[in-house]
């Protein structure tokens, strides 16, 4: 019984969309969430990695960085499978795509010289400087967070990613990994790779400057117009037509109600795209 | 399983479980600079170094660790002395509690390893992960390009305040010509605008170094959490799920048998002894409705019961194995439904002493009137009426609270806890225990950080019975989570103003209406409320005024005591208002104001009546310093005020959805409770003459302990290092109230110059035996020795020798204690800039600056300290933060990141301003400083966006949503 570190949202009791910070309430009320690891692995390649990971009778769960599973967000009793001494930490640029090994960490990916301007201001924007050191390129798409400006950076940039399964690897769009996780759950990402080039923008809107955005809108300039993406507004980040963005119905939290969340969508949209010289 | 990893340059392998924290093992292994701030790694006071990258040991395993290089702070430090980024942030005053302290050097030490000259913005960036409650992070950040700039082998200069000429003549008039010149300072100098009817001093009113600094800069073992006691249980809390349920039974049957758990108590094994929780003096004020454990839970995160166990997991562990059954109950969460007659009664026990009305969930209701207000509204040109709704929100020291219990050799009960009333726990927890208080002490040692949260009894009888009960020490330290719901809040209030105002903006009226929600308990419900009162209605004058207040239960977390207590609430409503009432008689703000605010000679009438002191105050005090003028026309020059009527700089042309404005928010607070706050001081020569000063007070990280060193030094005539203080330890220094309503300057400031000058005078008589001096106040001392008037001298050294070992020996010492007749009051004007998104709602504040009236700064740098940070705890308040509760009464956002807790590479400018004035009645003309900086920021942001929108928000914080709804309004 495997698992990857859950997506950070889930549905509650009454099918509403609940974000993660009341998951991680929910995690710390009496109880100690970091006592739900129970065993600690290290393997030194990826096979040993993936049959530890699908074994029968252990749930397990991989860890990259570790700025999730170590704050506590595990799903339930499970042991950590550590991929650090294998897994790829590099960065290459190959055939006019960049491709960035799962350990890659964030900071490194800010400070690479072939890293697009979105994505490094969107990894900065993913966490302080402790967090941003330890955490990876492939937990944090793992994680997949709804209101992450990276994940939907990725998105943008045409972002594929590679899995390694126990009998085969695939290589997938982020966008059908996003849209149908269950690869996830036998698997482990090994790399990602996305598109260089095309003019980029954002917009967000957020309670301070550094504040994990509310909505954010990120758009890069393709051949047959603007390249999308949001965040804040479905379950996880997503790529969507401009033209589709007044069908939304976002989830809802305190920090912003559906119909909030729905203007800033379009208001920052349309900001994207003025930036971008209204080519949508 | 074992974990090997190079720690400070040295392979070790230690044992570790799979889920422990690297900071778990690194403390276990005696590493104690590495802090619980937060389980989720967002506090940052755990951060160390891994391969050279800083990293959150909190939510790092100490399995993932293995192979790595590991750097603490220990790994830093020289044998003895500082480190240069040490020495820089000691010279900078960018230590306050120092509880981060080691994480914020670590984290420049990185940055410059890797970047000898950074910026300043690559510098916050350095810093975004380690959150500072305390300094508003203006002093750490550049004392990391202090410290970059030496290492680099560059010379930098003392860090001096900055002496900046009055704008105002004595009696005169604003000189706004000059106020519309900005100032170019260096960012680290206090600026300090002198008075001339200020003495010249030697020590007091100068930048010294913290007298705690190099402990704090070296990470040593200081606070609670940093010691090993052999044999130590560790505490565990079971918590109501429940925002209102009774208890109907426990079955603690499986948790007792777990092996590892020596206790386990709840309300059916410990006495049901009645109390009220506020640190506070005899007797505390009413109700007395809490018990140690009740049968009934009356919040979500109540107490239920508590686990004592060999370890936290056993501990843990043993908590799931309670059995509870709860019969639920309807709960209630706004005051206004609380108190309406249809809401649930919260305090339904026979026993509960004290309430006003349980059986409408109202805990207090306090009255007063000056004059006639009825009669002064009939009388007014104009009426104004407006109500305001202010939030919840916590406190959030990073150090949360912990406190560790045992018995001692001759089996009294040891309390080390992180308190600001150590000697109020003392007698509190007396009789909860069952102990006479001769058989108690309480150490407080160094703490993170308190804001008033830990002006509380909260957690001391519980670490204290279940040390009793099993014989061995007790550790009980709060998570996050808990300490978010289970601790204390400021109490959230529905405020309506009601003014009375003539055509010319003469205040003939003003009634203030308060409904304060105070959660299921009363701890501080009545004297917060006064204190809001009392600032709501003495700032202006105004000859008929009126207050009404309701304190309610409900089924939020508790109230209690935060930094400002009372004031910012008060304050919010009462400058919105005044603002809203400025605009609408056409009127400029600033003179609107001027023309009503208290000035010196004015009376403050209603604080006979209202403010924590007021059953004691036997007359009308009267204003006897005020700068504020100076403060206002200093702050306009500081924050560019001339642009407020710029239409061109209001509305940027590049940026069409961009509104920019300008706020003012006038501040006045207290120095002290008067007739009531007790500071005590003893100090006693050694044979080197030095001298030890033994306090009552309790340094919060405020730099208490270093200026009351500064005032015995300036009285003895001696450095400030001359001076060896320890303070707030109930066995061995003198009593004092505590750290709270910005007492310790003004009160236990002048206990210890009492006491400083009867040494002095000791010292004196003893001089002139020996000089052979006939009038002995002909001798002087300074420079560390005795003058005669013609120039002969003995040594301090000298004359300790003297009467230690050579002749006519005694212990030169004093004791002495004080207790104001007065409470002067500070002023303080707050400015703020902001920019307001009128698509989206998001406000960005750009700038804010205070320029405050505290008498006479005893430390400019830590004054100024005070100051910045204030104003960034104050501007999250009004801001950002706030404790989010579901529909039955789960807090949503119990985690840093989600309440919001401003970072160091998110801040506006900031700047303080500190202007002199003499205060007669205070130790060296000082008045208080601690509180008044949370007390403007939120209302000039208010008043910003105002200007900047035309949007009158009412409601606390301005969040995006709420600005974009009431912009969706105009």
């Amino acid at each position: 019984m495997a698992a990857i570190i859950c997506r950070q949202i889930r549905k509650n009791r009454k099918g509403e969309l609940v974000p993660p910070t009341i998951l991680g309430f929910q995690l710390r009320t009496g109880e100690f969430a970091m006592q739900a690891i129970t065993g600690y692995h290290r393997p030194s390649g990826l096979d040993e990695a993936l049959a530890l990971l699908n074994r029968d009778d252990v749930q397990s769960v991989v860890i990259g960085g570790g700025t999730l599973i170590g704050a506590g967000f595990v799903p339930a009793s499970a042991e950590i499978v550590d991929i650090q001494a294998f897994a790829d930490a590099t960065i290459e640029l190959r055939h006019e795509r960049i491709r960035y090994g799962a350990m890659v960490r964030l900071q490194d990916l800010i400070d690479h010289s072939a890293t697009p301007p979105l994505l490094a201001e969107t990894a900065r924007r993913e966490g302080p400087n402790t967090l941003r050191n330890a955490a990876t390129v492939g937990g944090t798409i793992a994680a997949a967070h709804f209101e992450s400006e990276l994940v939907a950076a990725f998105l943008v940039q045409d972002a594929s990613v590679k899995i390694s399964l126990p009998d085969h690897a695939v290589e997938v769009s982020l966008e059908e990994l996003l849209g149908d996780s269950t690869l996830l759950e036998r698997g482990i990402i090994t790399s990602v790779s996305v598109a260089g080039g095309g003019e980029t923008a954002t917009a967000r809107t957020g309670r301070t400057p550094a504040d994990t955005s509310i909505v954010a809108a990120l758009g890069r300039v393709v051949a047959d117009g603007i390249r999308l993406g949001l965040t804040g507004v479905a379950a996880h980040p997503i790529v969507i037509d401009p033209a589709a963005v007044d069908s939304l119905e976002p989830p809802e939290d305190f920090r912003g109600s559906s119909a909030y969340r729905k203007e800033l969508a379009k208001t920052l949209t349309a900001r994207v795209i003025d930036l971008l010289g209204g080519a949508a | 399983m074992k974990v090997t990893f190079s720690l400070n340059g040295t392979e070790q392998t230690f044992d570790c479980q799979p889920h422990e924290s690297l900071r778990a093992v690194l403390r276990r292994e005696g590493y104690y600079s590495v802090r619980f701030g937060a389980e989720t790694g967002e506090a940052g006071s755990a951060a160390v170094l891994c391969d050279g990258r800083l990293i959150s040991a909190e939510v790092m395993l100490a399995a993932q660790a293995g192979g790595h290089e590991i750097e603490t702070i220990e790994g830093l430090n020289p044998p003895r002395g500082l480190h240069p980024i040490q020495e820089a942030f000691v010279a900078t005053g960018a230590i306050q509690s120092g509880y981060s302290t080691p994480a914020t050097i670590l984290a420049a030490k990185a940055l410059i390893d890797r970047n000898p000259n950074p910026t300043e913005a690559e510098v916050r960036d350095a810093l975004s992960g380690i959150l500072d409650r305390e300094t508003g992070y203006l002093r750490p950040v550049h004392a990391v390009l202090r410290a970059a700039a030496v290492l680099r082998g560059e010379t930098v200069a003392p860090v001096e305040p900055a002496l900046i000429d009055p704008l105002v003549e004595l009696g005169g008039t604003p000189d706004m010509g000059a106020a519309n010149s900005p100032l170019n300072l260096p960012p680290l100098s206090p600026r300090v605008v002198p008075s001339p009817e200020v003495p010249e001093t030697n020590v007091v009113g100068k930048p010294e170094r913290k007298v705690d600094a190099v402990k704090l800069a070296k990470g040593h073992a200081a606070f609670v959490d940093d010691i090993e006691m052999r044999g130590m249980l560790y505490a565990k809390m079971l918590y109501s799920p429940h925002a209102h349920a009774r208890i109907v039974s426990i079955d603690d049957s499986a948790a007792r048998a777990l092996p590892g758990v020596h206790a386990v108590l709840h309300h059916e094994n410990v006495a049901r002894v009645r109390y009220a929780s506020g640190g506070q003096s005899y007797p505390n004020p009413l109700p007395y409705d809490q018990v140690s454990f009740d049968n009934k839970v009356r919040h979500v995160g109540d107490r239920v019961a508590v686990v004592a166990a060999e370890s936290l997991e056993i501990a843990e562990q043993a908590v799931k194995l309670i059995e509870v059954e709860y019969e639920v109950l309807p709960a209630v969460f706004d005051e206004n439904e609380a108190i309406s007659g249809d809401a649930p009664v919260i305090h339904d026990e026979p026993d509960m002493e004290g309430a006003h009305d349980a059986a409408h969930n109202i805990v207090q209701h306090i009255g007063a009137e000056v004059g006639n207000f009825i009669a002064g509204l009939d009388s007014a040109d104009r009426v104004f009426e407006k109500t305001f709704r202010v939030h919840q929100v916590q406190q959030c020291p990073i150090e949360p609270h912990i406190a560790i219990a045992w018995l001692d050799s001759d089996e009294r009960l040891v309390i080390r806890t992180s308190t600001q009333v150590p000697f109020h726990v003392r007698r509190m927890v007396a009789p909860l225990l069952g102990l006479p208080v001769r058989d108690i002490r309480i150490v407080k040692p160094r703490i993170g950080g308190g804001f008033g949260v830990k002006q509380e009894m909260l957690i001391e009888d519980i670490v204290g019975h279940l040390a009793l009960a099993t014989g061995r020490p007790v550790r009980l330290e709060l998570n996050r989570a808990e300490e978010f719901v289970s601790s204390r809040t400021r109490h959230p209030q529905t405020i309506t103003f009601t003014t009375g105002v003539m055509n010319d903006g003469t205040l003939v009226a003003q009634k203030m209406r308060t409904v304060a929600n105070t959660g299921p308990y009363g701890t501080h419900a009545l004297t917060v409320q006064m204190v809001s009162g009392l600032r709501g209605l003495s700032t202006y004058n105004c000859p008929n005024k009126k207050f009404d207040c309701d304190v309610a239960y409900t089924n939020t977390p508790v109230a209690g005591a935060y930094r400002g207590y009372g004031a910012p609430q008060a304050l919010f409503a009462l400058e919105a208002h005044m603002e809203d009432v400025a605009t609408e008689l056409g009127m400029d703000v600033l003179e609107f104001r001027r023309k009503n605010w208290t000035k010196v000679g004015d009376p403050l009438d209603v604080a006979a009546e209202l403010g924590e002191g007021a059953a004691d105050m036997k007359f009308i005090p009267v204003v006897t310093s005020s700068g504020m003028d100076e403060c206002v026309v200093q702050g306009q020059r500081a924050v560019g005020w001339h642009r407020r009527y710029d239409p061109a700089w209001l509305q940027p042309a590049d940026r069409p959805h961009i509104r920019r404005g300008l706020g003012f928010a006038m501040c006045m607070h207290g120095s002290a409770i008067s007739g009531l706050d007790m500071g005590g001081a003893s100090i006693k020569i050694n044979d080197d003459g030095s001298f030890n000063l033994l306090i009552g007070a309790t340094d919060l990280g405020t730099g208490a302990d270093t200026i009351l060193a500064q005032m015995a030094a300036e009285v003895l005539g001696v450095p400030t290092a001359d001076v060896v203080v320890y303070a707030a330890d109930t066995d061995m220094t003198p009593f004092d109230v505590g750290a709270y309503a910005s007492s310790t300057t003004y009160v236990s400031g002048m206990a210890v110059k009492k006491a400083a000058e009867e040494v002095r005078q000791q010292i004196i008589t003893r001089a002139a035996l020996l000089l052979d001096v006939d009038v002995p106040g002909d001798i002087e001392l300074r420079e560390q020795a005795a003058f005669a008037p013609d120039g002969r001298s003995l040594t301090l050294e000298q004359i300790a020798l003297h009467t230690l070992h050579q002749d006519d020996q005694h212990q030169i010492m004093a004791t002495a204690s004080y207790v104001a007749p007065d409470s002067p009051p500070p002023y303080a004007a707050q400015f703020a800039e902001v920019e307001v998104d009128v698509e989206t709602g998001q406000v960005t504040v750009k700038n804010l600056v205070m320029a405050v009236d505290c008498g006479v700064p005893i430390n400019p740098l830590t004054s100024a300290g005070q100051v910045e940070g204030g104003m960034v705890q104050a501007l999250g308040y009004g801001h950002c933060e706030e404790m989010v509760l579901d529909e039955n009464g789960r807090m949503v956002n119990a985690r840093f990141g989600p309440y919001k807790i401003y970072r160091a590479d998110e801040m506006p400018a900031v700047e303080a301003y500190l202007v002199q004035t003499m205060e007669k009645s205070g130790p060296f003309g000082a008045k208080a400083i601690a509180e008044i900086p949370k007390d403007g920021v939120a209302p000039a942001i208010r008043n910003a966006i105002f200007n900047a929108t035309g949007a009158q928000i009412d409601n606390l914080p301005f969040t995006p949503q709420r600005v974009w709804a009431a912009l969706q309004t105009r």
